[in-house]
């Protein structure tokens, strides 16, 4: 059948975690008989294991479902997914570029949550239409009518007829599409123009090589083409195109205003960045698309392998991590105290958690990570200006001139009985207020902060402050002047590089003196007692020590025992693989991140 | 301190180790192989099963059969067998491969369970030393162990002992217990002392998985105060001219325990019982062999290869540890000899972990070669038997 651009519709899901958009994409694969039900698993969309255990999708991909609505006609849905975290907010607006609306999903029981939030904002700036819908009115607690109106309250779109429904039990699923096929406009675009299509996302296939998730606003592109990208400005060739239904379906050509995938033989994913344009070799569009941006890494640590001679196999499971990641750098670091290993740059916390955890899990590696640092510039005597993405790098007083911190804009989202203490809480935080709203029953905050604080524990606080009801989104705005300090430690009286950090000159002492107490106890007893200064410079502001463990022994052992002496021995050397030895001091991977946790006390 | 020369048995030692697993009531720290009595002691099968059970490890022994130096009669409680039931084992045991002059035979004994008659017929038997586990004189920490006997029927069970003949007698003794203060372990170890035995075994409570204790543990003093006990334990032992040679082990001079030394300097012994354990060499290559633990299944099944639970060569690079494990328990440590005659392996091949224990200051060198424990190391012998893993 042919189907014309008036035919298609491409839209993605914008909601919170657990709010249900896997559930109602599924529903909708179901409908549209894109797979048989008993090849159903639940919850196609969010591939990856680690994804699906936390419920969040990392990296985006699309199904295009051919469903015949009520009018007879069949119209090709294109459904985009978005990652669904703060930290990938450039990849969220790059796959609502691929589309013409959003549905916002909306637990009706617990209501609007900030990042829902943020992503309509920007589909809204980006001129998609946004349909609200209101999910789970099955469950008992549900109330659609105060929900509705937080929408309307705090986005700004009319919601009083949003569709009620549940994706779970099914009721009004199909009303979704109908109102999607009526309320979204179809793509325009020019199919005779020169192709110009926007490279929605890209991933590493490794029987493919790299595949791109392509919106083809322009033109069209077919199998044997030869394109060009736009920033690298390398040509390839088209050897594979198609769509997912989910199943994968080749096909000869992709149309003007079609969402599908693409393989051109680019071996890295580098080669096909998010955002960029893929225009025809021989005949290409005047301009690029509009928003590319290059991924910038805001947040640092250093992850180091606890057996040195794990430090290839490290420097492998990251190139092939990378292969699927573009937003992952690296580079080789060499740390007095930790030896060999690589200072990597991640988009947020959350990132830096996925990135950690597959290290460990996947590739079975045992590593220390080191506290996450942001980027600092540095302004040197000279004039010049240096950046320092690791705490051990800053120069010594008196060889630079100033120092500058990245300042973010946060927007906290919560009901009102916790704005007080969110409130508080971004203060301490060095927080500074820019706005407060009063939406309904919600209020929203937009305070800057040095991003150095959000990523000392922000999260949890803010989780605990709110009882778990705020929420919350961010982006990078400016880097700032401010009176900063390296936090030097020392063990047995020897400086540990990578547990040095930067902090605010006017909360150092108390850091200083919280980071020795915390250090205490996480450092176990050891043969010998373990001294731990926290230093500024030269001066030593705090300390603890660590008394010597005086004796570790078994006490019996006869003819008997020799097997179950060994497990119990054997049992202590496996605590010891998750410590790094120091000089002689082993030290537990907690003692490196201490310096998060260190606010936490009351 | 003076003391013996270091604890160098011959290496053609034998230990026999016998197992009675019956006791009156188990006890909520122990985790040796014991079942509560429900009911008389089956004596004469029991007898039966051990002397089966010992053909068949002879028979797995070939050439290497040699008399026993030492036996040790330990439980489970073996004071429940009467003095004729033990002189049948004995009897047995020099009908198959006899004992050598110098033989240690031990006998363990509860305080709980002593009748004068028993212990005269263990005399008689052959039995030339006791074990008696006092573990503590006073009551309440008698009671917070679980223990079925009394401060008094411990002073009656020396006075028994030394009435049927016994002059070489060990006592068990523990600290640590709930509630224990260093003035208390040292007045328990005061009464010991009095009570003139040639053995003191002074043993930290240690709280063993799958025993009432692990699942339910008991608040015990921490680690800093028992360090402190144990420091000012072993100052008053050497006092009374008791010399340490083992972690838990002190003597008067000549009175080491000739049994226990052979499974600290990785010698050969037989395990006759249920659940005992043996290890021996043969061509050259060290065995481990342990029997069915339940009295039921072993009185069904001893005599023949389905009494062995487990029954395996110990692997070749197992050896430096299992070795390292039981030699540096030792005050005295071992000889490179005594290694490679143990092992049958160079003693380079220790070379990696006695580097890391030099270097961490955890091993002594002296002039006479012995390698042993430094202070520090033997202050932390896990982590230096640790090294060897």
């Amino acid at each position: 059948m042919k189907q014309t651009i008036s035919h298609i519709r491409n839209f993605c899901i914008i909601a919170h975690i657990d709010h249900g958009k896997s559930t109602l994409a599924d529903r909708f694969i179901q409908i549209c008989k894109g797979l048989e039900l008993r090849e159903m698993q639940e919850q196609v969309l969010d591939s990856n294991p680690i994804e699906r255990e936390r419920g969040i999708t990392i990296k985006a991909q699309a199904v295009s479902l051919d469903y015949t609505a009520l009018d007879g006609k069949t119209y090709q849905l294109n459904l985009i997914d978005t990652p669904g975290h703060v930290d990938f907010s450039y990849e969220v607006s790059r796959s609502l570029e691929a589309c013409e609306g959003a549905l916002l999903v909306v637990d009706a029981s617990q209501g609007v949550e900030a990042q829902s939030v943020a992503n309509c904002y920007t589909a809204l700036e980006q001129n998609l239409e946004v349909l609200p819908v209101l999910n789970k009115v099955d469950l008992a607690n549900a109330e659609p009518e105060r929900v509705a109106d937080e929408i309307e309250q705090v986005i700004g779109i009319e919601a009083k007829n949003a569709l009620r429904i549940s994706a779970k039990t099914g009721l009004n699923v199909e009303a979704v599409l109908e109102s999607l096929i009526e309320k979204l406009p179809a793509p325009q675009g020019d199919p005779d123009a020169p192709l110009q299509a926007l490279i929605a996302d890209s991933w590493f296939d490794p029987y493919l090589g790299v595949v791109s998730l392509v919106r083809i606003i322009n033109g069209s592109m077919r199998k044997g083409q030869k394109i060009r990208i736009w920033t690298t400005g390398r040509d390839h060739e088209v050897s594979v195109l198609g769509v997912h239904t989910p199943k994968r379906v080749v096909k000869d050509c992709l149309k003007t205003g079609e969402v599908g995938f693409m393989v051109s033989g680019i071996k890295e994913i580098f080669g096909a960045p998010v955002g960029d344009t893929i225009t025809d070799a021989a005949k290409p569009c005047s301009a690029a698309l509009p928003g590319f941006r290059k991924v910038q890494p805001r947040v640092f640590a250093g992850m180091f392998p606890i057996d040195a001679d794990d430090f290839e196999d490290f420097r492998e499971s990251l190139q092939k991590l990378r292969l699927n990641d573009s937003a992952l750098q690296f580079e080789p670091e060499s740390s007095s105290a930790l030896g060999f290993g690589f200072r990597i740059g991640f988009l947020g916390m959350l990132h830096m958690e996925i990135v950690q955890e597959r290290l460990e899990r996947e590739y079975n590696l045992n590593l220390i990570t080191t506290a996450p640092s942001v980027v600092y510039e540095v302004l040197m005597n000279d004039g010049s200006v240096t950046k320092i993405e690791n705490p051990s790098d800053l120069p010594t007083p008196g060889e630079y001139d100033s120092l500058n911190e990245p300042i973010i804009n946060a927007r906290v989202l919560m009901p009102q009985e916790h704005v007080g203490s969110v409130m508080q809480l971004c203060m301490e935080k060095r927080g500074v207020q820019k706005n407060l709203r009063y939406l309904g029953a919600q209020v929203q905050m937009e305070v800057e902060m040095p991003m150095a604080e959000v990523v000392v524990d922000f999260f949890d606080r803010l989780k605990s402050v709110s009882r778990g009801f705020a929420s919350f989104e961010y982006e990078f705005v400016r880097f700032q002047p401010a009176d900063l300090v390296r936090l030097d430690v020392l063990v047995n009286g020897e400086k540990v590089d990578a547990l040095a950090s930067i902090v605010h000159r006017d909360t150092a002492y108390n850091r200083g003196r919280d980071l020795c107490e915390k250090m205490k106890e996480v450092i176990h007893r050891q043969m010998f007692d373990v001294a731990i200064q926290a230093a500024i410079g030269s001066k030593i502001i705090s300390r603890s020590t660590v008394k010597a463990l005086r004796k570790d022994v078994i006490a019996k052992c006869y003819g008997g025992d020799v097997s179950r002496k060994r497990k119990l021995l054997e049992k202590q050397k496996e605590g010891k693989k998750r410590m790094k030895q120091v000089g002689s001091v082993e030290i537990p991977q907690e003692a490196f991140l201490a310096v998060l946790g260190i606010d936490r006390r009351k | 301190m003076p003391g013996d020369p270091p604890s160098d048995l011959p290496g053609d030692a034998l230990g026999l180790y016998l197992h009675f697993p019956w006791c009156v009531r188990k006890c909520p720290y122990c985790d040796f192989n014991s079942h509560a009595l429900r009911g008389e002691v089956p004596e004469a099968d029991y007898v039966a099963a051990l002397l089966r059970d010992l053909d068949a490890d002879l028979e797995s022994l070939g050439d290497r059969v040699r008399p026993a130096s030492s036996a040790f009669l330990g439980g489970g409680t073996p004071s429940l067998f009467s003095g004729a039931a033990i002189g049948q084992v004995l009897d047995g045991v020099r009908q198959r491969l006899g004992f050598t002059d110098e033989a240690e035979i031990t006998l363990e004994a509860n305080p709980g369970t002593v009748d004068e008659a028993h212990f005269a017929g263990y005399r008689a038997a052959g039995v030339n030393r006791l074990s008696i586990g006092v573990q503590s004189f006073n009551p309440a920490h008698l009671q917070s162990l679980g223990r079925i006997h009394s401060r008094d029927d411990a002073l009656r069970a020396m006075r028994v002992a030394r009435g049927a003949g016994f002059e070489n007698v060990n006592l068990d003794l523990m600290f640590g217990l709930p509630g224990q203060s260093a003035d208390q372990a040292l007045a328990d170890l005061a009464q010991a002392i009095d009570l003139a035995p040639t053995h003191l075994s002074v043993y930290q409570l240690t709280l063993e998985p799958n025993t009432e204790f692990a699942a339910r543990p008991p608040t015990l003093p921490d680690d800093d105060r028992i360090a402190d006990m144990q420091a000012a334990l072993q100052a008053r032992l050497a006092d009374a001219g008791y010399a340490q040679y083992e972690v838990s082990a002190y003597a008067r001079p000549g009175r080491r325990s000739r049994h226990n030394l052979t499974y600290w300097t990785f010698g050969d012994y037989l395990g006759i019982g249920a659940g005992a354990h043996g290890k021996w060499t043969r061509d050259g290559q060290p065995r481990r062999r342990a029997k069915h633990k339940h009295p039921k299944t072993y009185l069904a099944t001893a005599g023949s290869a389905a009494c062995w639970q487990e029954d395996q060569a110990v692997a070749t690079a197992d050896l430096p540890f299992e070795f390292a494990m039981n030699a540096l328990r030792l005050v005295d440590g071992f000889t490179p000899a005594q290694f490679e005659s143990a092992t049958g392996l160079p003693v380079s091949a220790l070379d990696v972990p006695l580097g890391a224990a030099r270097r961490q200051g955890l091993l002594d060198d002296d002039a006479s070669g012995r390698l042993r424990a430094s202070a520090l190391g033997y202050r932390h012998l896990n982590r230096l038997t640790g090294l060897f893993l």
